[in-house]
């Protein structure tokens, strides 16, 4: 028998034992001994209007819910910038990861920053820093002011807010000529929180705090 | 499965039986035609479906799904391997310990006398005729057609259900269809169904079990 044969005869037996599947069987006796040992419990009465109800519900909840998060993340109360979020606004600006424009001036900054987005916080002049780029981000969807400025040929970023905007971290308050900073310290970064003038401010650089400090006092609106 | 959902279960009697009702239970039918053509008398066979289906239940907890019919045809298996070692007296043995399985006779020049239309000829014989050549093949063997052929199942989970690698479940029912073709010979010429003389045909009813 060739293999062509034999795989004819393979099929075909294949095949007939395939139509053994479908003998039907009765299950009585079986059915009815399991059924004794094993009683079916009964089925849950369900009333008609109930899953629609349910569904309903469900779905008004769920969109609820959606809502509620839109709400809170677009329009709610102040955003919280947290030390983690401003050290990558700073590594970001620095290291040109996002489109930056460069200016020479906090005029020419407050222009671009207006005509790209108006309404954008306006940024103070800063004494003895040189301006060089300037951008806008957002933190939770509130609109920051960037300006990435050299100071003492040391980068540092300002980054300026509305105050009603952003919430201040519970970090240690400094409080320099009755002015409150809140200092924080990200890896070699040092950071500097304040408010002036119902702006939100914040500094940013490899500078010792205090010199961040020195530079947040000079800051004219 | 979760420690704690098994455990909720336990404590949950309605609903193992739920679950027993709604995965188990549509597939009783197949589990009791396996049991026939594995037992040669009906009310054994009926006791084998029932004791898989009664040890099913008990374990519902186990089950974690999906293929509920695979699982209970394990379940099936062991079950008769069990009555297999009983009858053999001993705890110990494998079931291919307990028949021997023949490698399969190289045919013979004239095994293939006849046999130029072999899926017409083999309609030919009843559905009784050929679980009894079944019952004829070594047990392992039977397991892999019964599983492979007759119920439909993958090679891939036939090979889980017997516990063996794939190849072995293709070579088993390779070597299964062949010695069951020889089975079927002689049967064949008895009735004189190799020069048409046909028992039955094609489109005979199925005789329920």
């Amino acid at each position: 028998m060739s293999d062509e044969d034999q795989d004819l005869l393979a099929t075909a037996v294949s095949a007939r034992l395939a139509r053994l599947g479908n003998m039907p069987v009765d299950t009585s006796r079986v059915d009815k001994m399991v059924r004794q040992q094993i009683p079916q419990p009964p089925k849950q009465r369900r009333v008609w209007f109930a899953r629609p109800v349910r569904a309903v519900a469900a779905s008004l909840l769920l969109m609820s819910a959606i809502a509620a998060a839109i709400v809170l993340s677009t329009s709610g109360g102040p955003a919280l910038a947290d030390s983690a979020q401003m050290a990558q606004v700073y590594q970001d600006i620095v290291s040109g990861r996002v489109a930056v424009m460069q200016v020479d001036s906090i005029e020419a900054a407050n222009r671009m920053l207006n005509s790209q987005s108006p309404g954008a916080p306006s940024l103070p002049r800063v004494p003895e820093s040189h301006v060089m780029a300037c951008c806008m981000k957002s933190v939770h969807n509130k609109k920051m002011a960037c300006v990435l400025l050299k100071n003492e040929g040391v980068p540092v970023t300002l980054a300026v807010a509305s105050a009603s905007d952003m919430k201040m971290p519970t970090s240690p308050v400094v409080t320099r000529k009755g002015v409150d900073y809140r200092v924080q310290r990200v890896g070699e970064l040092s950071m500097v929180m304040t408010e002036r003038d119902g702006k939100w401010l914040c500094l940013i650089g490899q500078l010792p705090a205090e010199r961040l400090m020195d530079v947040a006092a000079q800051v004219q609106f | 499965m979760a420690a704690g959902t098994a455990a909720r279960w336990r404590l949950d009697p309605d609903h193992a039986t739920r679950r027993f009702y709604d995965l188990i239970w549509p597939h009783r039918a197949d589990v009791l035609r396996l049991a026939l053509f594995l037992c040669r008398d009906r009310f054994a066979a009926e006791d084998l479906a029932q004791e898989a289906l009664f040890k099913a239940f008990r374990a519902i907890d186990r089950f974690e799904g999906p293929d509920a019919k695979r699982w209970l045809l394990t379940i099936l298996r062991n079950a008769w391997t069990d009555r297999m070692r009983s009858r053999a007296g001993r705890s110990d043995v494998s079931v291919g310990e307990l028949e021997h399985e023949p490698p399969a006779r190289s045919p013979r020049s004239d095994d293939h006398e006849g046999w130029t239309h072999p899926q017409e000829l083999l309609e030919a014989f009843s559905d009784q005729q050929i679980i009894d050549a079944l019952h004829e093949l070594p047990d392992e063997i039977r397991w892999t057609l019964l599983l492979v052929d007759v119920q439909g199942v993958s090679t891939q989970e036939a090979a889980q259900v017997l516990e063996v690698p794939p190849g072995t479940v293709k070579s088993r029912a390779h070597r299964g269809r062949a010695m069951l073709h020889e089975l079927l010979l002689p049967v064949a010429r008895q009735r004189r169904m190799l020069s048409g003389n046909a028992m039955g045909g094609p489109n005979a009813e199925p005789e329920a079990l």
